[in-house]
């Protein structure tokens, strides 16, 4: 742990404005170093008490992050991208993404009585649903712009199944996944763990995908809030980041430190699971239902020496092609200009120094996803029309707004 | 509204009574100052208090001392009293709004309206400065718990922050928690600080 004079943040020009912030997060294994920060002494230091308001779906995330109850919270990527662009109901909001707070360690499950008909594998379930006079199946996402959503369409697609024409897709808060597949409301979902893993335990589901299968250290949850809230309170906001990247450092730096931080996350104040539904996929042992074991070589990360936490300008891109992709942007955003605007890059540069996290030069980063294709932030326009399967809605110019 | 109006004027001339009666307001009235404030306010739970005294005595300062510390609530004093050096004194020790003279129906509500927001924003500061108070109590004592740690495990200091952070987490508790324990087991044991 770096220790650079740690008072220098609570007197002086660099005193947070706020001592209390209010910290939303969703009962996820993903929140952890939320959590970890908050009750295990990381953000005293830095002259800041983080409260933890744990909240029941997303909906309600998002709506106290912008009625003020929350001044920061635990969010989807997209989501945020969601709030700027006006795409959730309210109207647009100016955003702020922090940092980064974890990738991977989401996953794609299917009931166990779809299991049991012999669908196990992608290919299985595409037969399944371009079967002629077969009911469509219901998969749930988490809301309309969450990652989740985008996971789940992106590897439908590219197992040539058109999510939104050929399945039903239902929004259901991530700890009320089990209960639904249980009732047979739905048929399968893509949600954060422990949701996957309580379904496997129970019997109740099977693991089809996980999202690092989608796309290897993919973008997943950031800390993000207003960015009326960074602009007026910038000492905070760095703050937090520095609390939060000490945490996240924290939690990777041993096994035992990642054992017990599952212990903690598991209690019913945070997550409320069990430990067994935690733990293993938090390490990287998953085992998908059906006796298939592997240790998994892109687990959920906190940290990875700052490269899971840099609020690289490509990811946050990334989220408005696919928007583009699915017809929920009509037209091409001024992707660049937008990312530059939410992701918090200069907040989030002093912060990582402070703490001597290194700081990557590049603000953009690329990957090869599942099916092959590589986004590396040029030409976000093109590379949302590079899709064989789409919803690409474009409206005329002379309707445009 | 409830309003508890406290009525110190010597002949109980009762001129403000009235003017919130005709405004609309819920109005208790006591007379004097023998009574027990902060008791009196925890009985009748109102949303503001109104002195009207025609100065305001070192009686009336340290009652509304009381009131802030205990039982916090909006407090309007109305008086005659012009000398600055008294109006300082009356905002110092909590009074929300400090009205010279001039009750008019009329500018009651939008004083009680200031005088609400201004006591919101002083109680949203007080609550920052406690939190800033208990964090720096709670870091101490934290600091104590690690220096005891670090004797008697013969570590250094980011190992007994380790330490200390993995019971708490196995424990599902706050790192406070395992730093009175430590500092507890410590005393109990007679080891010395």
């Amino acid at each position: 742990m770096m220790t650079i004079n740690p008072l220098a943040w609570v007197s002086g020009s660099d005193a947070p404005e706020r001592s209390i912030v209010n910290l939303g997060f969703m009962p996820l294994t993903d929140a952890a170093s939320l959590i970890v920060a908050a009750t295990q002494g990381f953000a005293q230091p830095y002259g800041l008490t983080l409260r933890l308001h744990r909240q029941p779906s997303w909906s309600a995330l998002r709506d106290n992050l912008l009625n003020g109850e929350l001044d920061a919270a635990h969010s989807l990527y997209s989501m945020i991208y969601g709030l700027q662009l006006g795409l959730s109901g309210s109207s647009a909001t100016d955003m702020a993404i922090l940092m980064g707070l974890a990738q991977n360690g989401q996953s794609i499950n299917l009931s166990a009585t779809l299991a049991a008909e012999g669908i196990v594998t992608a290919d299985a379930l595409s037969r399944r649903i371009h079967q002629p006079g077969q009911a469509p199946l219901t998969l749930a996402h988490t809301l309309p712009t969450s990652t989740h959503a985008l996971w789940l369409y992106y590897w439908l697609a590219a197992q040539g199944i058109h999510p939104l024409e050929d399945t039903h897709t239902a929004v259901v808060p991530p700890p009320l996944m089990v209960e639904h597949l249980r009732a047979g409301r739905i048929d399968g979902y893509c949600v954060g763990e422990p949701w996957g893993a309580v379904a496997t335990e129970q019997g109740l589901g099977v693991t089809l995908a996980t999202s690092q299968s989608i796309w290897p250290d993919h973008p997943e949850k950031v800390l993000a809030c207003t960015l009326a809230f960074a602009q007026q309170n910038p000492n905070t906001a760095r703050a937090l980041i520095c609390a939060l990247l000490d945490a996240s450092r924290f939690i990777e730096e041993s096994l035992e430190n990642r054992r017990s931080t599952a212990q903690l996350i598991s209690g019913e104040a945070y997550v409320n699971a069990p430990l067994t539904a935690i733990e293993p996929r938090m390490i990287g042992n998953y085992e998908d239902g059906l006796g298939h074991c592997w240790t998994d070589p892109h687990p959920l990360s906190f940290f990875r020496e700052g490269n899971v936490n840099m609020p690289y300008l490509s990811d946050g891109m990334w989220f408005m092609t696919q928007f583009r992709r699915w017809g929920l942007l009509r037209s091409d955003p001024d992707y660049l200009g937008i990312a530059t605007q939410v992701q918090q890059l200069a907040l989030y540069r002093e912060a990582a120094e402070h703490v001597g996290v290194i700081v990557p030069e590049h603000t953009m980063r690329s990957a090869r996803l599942m099916d092959g294709r590589l986004w590396d932030g040029q030409n976000p326009a093109a590379y949302a029309r590079c899709f064989p399967l789409h919803a690409l809605a474009d409206i005329p110019l002379h309707q445009s707004y | 509204m409830r309003i508890l109006l406290i009525d110190d004027t010597p002949k109980k001339v009762g001129r403000l009574k009235a003017a919130l009666l005709e405004a609309g307001f819920d109005v208790i009235e006591e007379s004097g100052l023998t009574i027990d404030l902060p008791a009196r306010i925890e009985a009748l739970r109102p949303d503001v208090i109104l002195f009207d005294t025609q100065s305001p005595s070192r009686d009336v300062m340290e009652q509304v001392c009381l009131v802030t510390r205990d039982r916090p609530r909006p407090i309007i004093m109305f008086t005659d009293e012009h000398d600055p050096n008294v109006m300082r004194q009356a905002i110092q020790s909590g009074v929300s709004a400090y009205i010279v003279e001039g009750i008019h129906a009329q500018r009651l509500q939008p004083i009680l309206d200031v005088a609400m927001a201004r006591f919101e924003t002083d109680q949203a500061l007080r609550a920052q400065l406690q939190a800033r108070d208990q964090q720096l109590a709670e870091r101490k004592r934290i600091e104590l718990a690690k220096g005891m740690l670090m004797k008697m495990r013969d570590c250094n200091e980011e190992q007994a922050y380790t330490l200390m952070r993995r019971q708490a987490m196995s424990k599902q508790q706050k790192l406070i928690q395992v730093a009175e324990q430590i500092i507890t087991m410590n005393e109990l044991l007679g080891f010395q600080p």
